[in-house]
């Protein structure tokens, strides 16, 4: 037997599903049988149907209907997975971390629809991030010391501070920071 | 050992279990924290040399640690992947055939680690009772861990970047599956549940599809993952927790009071079909277990113990149904087994249900 959603694969699962007192049948491969799931109401997925509610709520939903005008934009793009605004907002889903800061000014008033008003992130930081933004904040104040430093013609201690900053950024890159800094 | 003791050796996980707190109305608390890699693409968009990366270097940031074992999913037939499923193990989407992932699980089942699901890792951890400080205290000890050796991506704004907008921030999802037979039988579901969204939190069936909660078995959960602590999403979880159970019991004290005749034949009656039927659906199934559950919870049936509730409710099935006959079972022939299970399971909770404690 043939599956009755794909039409493809041989079926290997029969669905049982009573609505309203009914009963249906239906026959299923695996593939289409793993998509099928009245057991799991949900696993924490998308509460909403995020992808209409966003639509909706964001740009009306005549925006994105075929007869849209031209004029209506794709709006910004990821430049490391390609993803667009646009895109992502008919999705509902990101394509990669470079994602949101791609679209950081659009993501407050998306966070606002979808997060209950909330835009900013409360909880934990990572260790490593926060070694991070330490780090940053001292090379910033280093290289303020060091231009006051050659104003007042201190090339020595200029030299110093520069050597400071590399040494702080080249552990920036590598991806550390903390160490540096404590 | 006859063929039911054996498969529930190996079938039974921890968090069906009757311990816990409010372990007579809470069934389980589940907390899941979404993480993500910086450098891959997320899973809903990357390459398969992607998703190979981010496997092994989950795999090696996890490597010594406690007694995890790692499981790809192409590994696993259908049956047993529908079988983790079905024990909340994983998601439908990771058992998905046509999708890569893998599965990476503590020896007593309460942690498992999703590997590329929707997001590049996803910690769980599953308690029996109520248990939601302590749940995630061991979620956020793994997370720590991995954070030490894996480059998570993190926005200062942001929070933990997820692949979904519904879960970035905190990306934690904390839910309680309660069981709430009163609040049912006494019309009460519809009202908590947009009470429930005022507040931030979803209200769903754990069981079956949109309000219809199958065997009355429901899962609270926070909406929100922005602009709160981690801390204050779970203690607001609990005290919401905490009404749900408190308005259950009053619920339960009113049917009592004003029809006991009637609460007490509506339980006798679906343990007697539980305990004798030759043929039992899903639907029917489930709200006979959950009357029994009710009639053991308040002192109307005695020796039976109430984890086998729990248990029943996940081994009924499909894919453990056919587990347990150890074939592949038709729809009519898979109501003959899922009798045939209750009644046994029923009948040997009985026999030890009050030796055992």
């Amino acid at each position: 037997m043939i599956c009755d959603n794909c039409h493809e694969r041989p079926a290997s699962v029969v669905v049982t599903q009573s609505k309203n007192g009914k009963t249906e049948e239906r026959h299923l491969c695996d593939v289409c049988a793993a998509h099928f799931q009245p057991f799991q109401g949900d696993f924490g997925g998308d509460p909403l149907g995020i992808q209409q509610f966003l639509q909706n709520w964001f740009a009306g939903p005549e925006a994105f209907q075929k007869t849209a005008q031209p004029q209506v934009s794709s709006g910004p793009e990821c430049p490391n997975c390609g993803l667009t605004f646009r895109r992502f907002i008919e999705r509902g889903k990101f394509g990669c971390a470079e994602c949101y800061s791609a679209f950081r000014k659009e993501l407050p008033e998306v966070f606002n629809k979808v997060q209950g008003g909330h835009t900013r992130h409360e909880g934990k930081v990572p260790a490593s991030y926060s070694g991070r933004i330490a780090a940053e904040r001292k090379i910033k104040d280093l290289r303020r010391q060091m231009k006051e430093a050659i104003n007042q013609e201190e090339f020595e201690r200029a030299a110093q501070l520069r050597d400071e900053v590399r040494e702080l950024e080249r552990s920036l890159e590598e991806g550390g920071g903390q160490d540096v800094v404590d | 050992m006859s063929s039911i003791e054996n498969f529930l050796k190996n079938a039974v996980t921890p968090w069906m279990g009757p311990k816990g707190e409010y372990s007579n109305i809470v069934m389980s608390t589940r907390v899941r924290l979404a993480r993500n890699l910086k450098g891959f693409r997320f899973p809903l968009d990357f390459s398969r040399e992607e998703a190979e990366e981010v496997e092994q270097k989950v795999a090696a940031a996890l490597e010594g640690m406690e007694d995890f074992s790692h499981i790809p999913m192409e590994s696993v037939p259908a049956i047993q992947r529908q079988a983790l499923v079905e024990k909340h193990l994983i998601s439908p989407q990771l058992a998905d055939p046509e999708r890569p992932g893998s599965v990476i699980l503590s020896g007593d089942e309460s942690v498992s680690i999703m590997v590329n699901e929707e997001d590049h890792i996803r910690i769980q951890v599953i308690y029996p009772g109520l248990h939601l400080m302590e749940a995630f205290d061991r979620a956020n000890d793994i997370d720590n861990r991995l954070e030490e050796a894996l480059p998570y991506a993190f926005d200062g704004d942001f929070g933990y970047i997820t692949s979904c907008p519904t879960n970035t921030g905190t990306g934690l999802r904390a839910s309680v599956m309660l069981h709430l037979p009163a609040l049912s039988i006494t019309s009460n579901m519809a009202r908590i549940a947009q009470a429930v969204a005022r507040l931030g939190m979803t209200v769903r069936g754990s069981y079956g599809e949109g309000s219809d909660a199958l065997g009355n078995v429901y899962q609270v959960s926070n909406q929100m993952t922005l602009g709160k602590s981690e801390r204050d999403i779970l203690m607001d979880l609990r005290d919401l927790t905490e009404r749900l159970i408190e308005q259950e019991e009053r619920a339960r004290r009113a049917l009592r009071e004003h029809s006991p005749m009637k609460l007490e034949d509506r339980v006798w009656r679906s343990y007697g079909i539980l305990t004798n039927a030759r043929v039992l659906a899903t639907d029917e199934a489930a709200n006979r277990l959950s009357d029994v559950r009710l009639g053991i919870d308040m002192g109307i049936i005695p020796d039976v113990d109430v984890s086998v509730l729990n248990e029943l409710m996940i081994f009924m099935q499909p894919a453990f149904l056919q587990q347990y006959a150890g074939e592949t079972l038709h729809p009519g022939e898979r109501d003959v087994f899922r009798a045939k299970l209750i009644r046994e399971r029923i009948g040997m909770g009985r026999q030890s249900g009050g030796a055992e404690d």
